[in-house]
């Protein structure tokens, strides 16, 4: 190779790559009567999977989501996301769990995961808490069920 | 055929008796339904992350299926390529080889994840500049001489060849390789060619999922297309200045009907060998004299004149063949080298799927007080960053024509 071409090479190495849309769910804990309203905000996510923890001592109530979309299994619920970019559900509890919500989703067409994290509370409204999405749905689901396996043998 | 070959030919049809219809379509009738796609992806879910025990989809079904519902209206796709061949796929195409080059870069400019390409031709290898994230890559050979034995193995699932280049060639490919996995789908695409140019984008976009990316690109390619042809399209034909344009092979021109005749066209000249009915004449230089072409096109990039584009900063090579033509015997009586307008352009913006930014620059050397707003070089650097997603800086890199 000639060296000019070698120095080329190593200029032009750092190839960016068609840019996708990164995904990213933020949750949104609204505490209201004796429950707390959740709204999920999806962002570039328009096929994919979403798992939700709920805190303990909260029960699941119900959700705008379409029935045949949403699947509950003791603290865990499931959405299948098909277009949605809010999805709300509501469950009975006390308000001060705002922060302990845990949930992971997946995008289906572009393989990318990422972790709905409780924590990291801001401001979007009094008495509400939110958490931006962040990569690494392999490390939030293997959280999410370490958590849900300690509640399970503790008894919860 | 090889001994090898043959027992990966053997194993190869077992699988392809395996073809499945749409995934996750649980009653069958080939349209994967909004319910369908929920339920799936719930199982999913539910058998990964809730301790759920009922069966669920695999993660291939699973976005196999997504990718169907969004882009495909969850339906099986059956596309028309430019060789007029019909295909239905009931599955995205996720492991690409092509021994056309040309086309991958139409997929680069449609956003096409590069871990979907899984061959490529040696040309591609040869052009780590160009193609940098594509070294590494299974050599596939070339469409005169492929390597059936590295083809079979990377298991493609498509296979990429040219529509109306090397036709007899890309036929034996085809016929080797289906003898060898009668899975593989085959596609004919030429990705170079003005007439079919936008269709093949749209067609591919469709193919790959990449509808939106398409549209946008080819609204790119419609705007620099467009701007020429709105301004040539409006001089008379007297007025059309004469082009003899001339491939890296001296005195080799372009006849009737050639791909570089059309550009001539596209770009408002009159091409002085027009009317020859052999595809690439060799023309006598007397003619070129005799008739006075009021412009004139060097093409380089190959042959003997194998400089230039991406990988070759040295503008003075484009000088000396620009220099040549005009010491030429008695040339110096034609208008176009008493004029000043010789003009050198590389092959790789003029021949293949960045025409149109060499058809810009024809334009602007045949009427340059009629594309005074008219940046070829503009057009250039944002097709390599907005469509091909390379950092590469045209005042720094590369030569593509003369005089810049």
């Amino acid at each position: 190779m000639l060296p000019k071409r070698a120095v080329l090479l190593c200029i032009l190495v750092f190839v960016l790559a068609a840019p996708a849309a990164a995904g990213s769910i933020e949750r949104i804990v609204t505490p209201s009567g004796n429950g707390l309203d959740i709204t999920l905000t999806l962002t570039d996510i328009p096929v994919g999977g979403i798992v939700e923890t709920l805190p303990d001592g909260c029960t699941w109530t119900e959700a705008d989501h379409p029935e045949n979309r949403t699947r509950v299994s003791g603290q865990q619920v499931a959405f299948a996301v098909i277009g949605e970019e809010t999805i709300r559900y509501r469950v009975q509890g006390p308000p001060d769990v705002a922060e302990a919500f845990a949930g992971t989703w997946e995008d289906l067409l572009t393989g990318e995961s990422g972790t709905v994290g409780a924590g990291e509370p801001r401001n979007p409204g009094p008495g509400a808490a939110t958490a931006p999405g962040t990569p690494g749905f392999g490390c939030a689901a293997a959280i999410a069920a370490l958590a849900a396996a300690y509640r399970w043998r503790c008894g919860r | 055929m090889t001994r090898r070959l043959l027992l990966l030919a053997c194993s190869l049809c077992l699988l392809a008796g395996m073809a499945q219809g749409v995934p996750c379509d649980r009653d069958g009738d080939d349209t994967l339904t909004a319910p369908e796609l929920a339920t799936a992806i719930l199982d999913s879910l539910d058998a990964r992350f809730m301790g759920g025990t009922v069966e669920a989809p695999s993660p291939v079904d699973l976005r196999d299926a997504a990718f169907i519902y969004e882009h495909w209206d969850g339906r099986t796709l059956t596309i028309t390529d430019s060789s007029g061949r019909t295909t239905t796929l009931s599955r995205p195409l996720r492991r690409i080889a092509l021994f056309n080059s040309d086309t991958l870069e139409m997929m680069r400019s449609l956003g096409l994840e590069p871990d979907r390409v899984v061959g490529v031709s040696k040309y591609v290898l040869e052009d780590p500049v160009f193609y940098p994230e594509y070294q590494g890559t299974a050599n596939l050979g070339s469409t005169w001489a492929p390597d059936y034995e590295q083809a079979a193995s990377i298991r493609p699932d498509a296979v990429f060849l040219y529509a109306t280049l090397s036709e007899s060639s890309c036929a034996d490919i085809e016929k080797t390789l289906r003898s060898i996995d009668p899975g593989i789908r085959f596609f004919r695409f030429d990705s170079y060619r003005p007439a079919t140019y936008a269709e093949e984008a749209r067609t591919l976009g469709l193919l790959l999922g990449k509808e939106e990316e398409a549209r946008r690109f080819l609204s790119f390619h419609r705007n620099v297309t467009g701007t020429v042809a709105g301004v040539v399209d409006a001089i008379p034909a007297e007025d059309r200045v004469s082009v003899y344009l001339e491939s890296w092979h001296d005195y080799k021109s372009a006849g009737k009907g050639s791909g570089y005749d059309e550009k001539i066209e596209l770009a408002g000249g009159r091409n002085i060998f027009g009317e020859n009915p052999v595809e690439y004449p060799v023309v006598d230089p007397e003619a070129v004299i005799s008739r006075n072409p009021d412009v004139i096109v060097k093409i380089v990039g190959a042959g003997e004149l194998a400089f230039g584009g991406y990988g070759d900063d040295d503008r003075s090579s484009f000088e000396t063949v620009c220099r040549t033509i005009g010491n030429r015997p008695v040339w110096d009586r034609i208008s176009a080298v008493r004029d000043g307008r010789v003009h050198i352009i590389h092959s790789d913006v003029i021949g293949g799927p960045e025409y149109f930014i060499g058809t810009a620059y024809l334009a602007k050397w045949f009427y340059p007080d009629l594309f005074t707003d008219l940046d070829p070089r503009a057009v250039h650097q944002q097709y390599l960053e907005e469509f091909q997603h390379l950092d590469y800086d045209l005042d720094e890199h590369g030569t593509f024509v003369y005089p810049a």
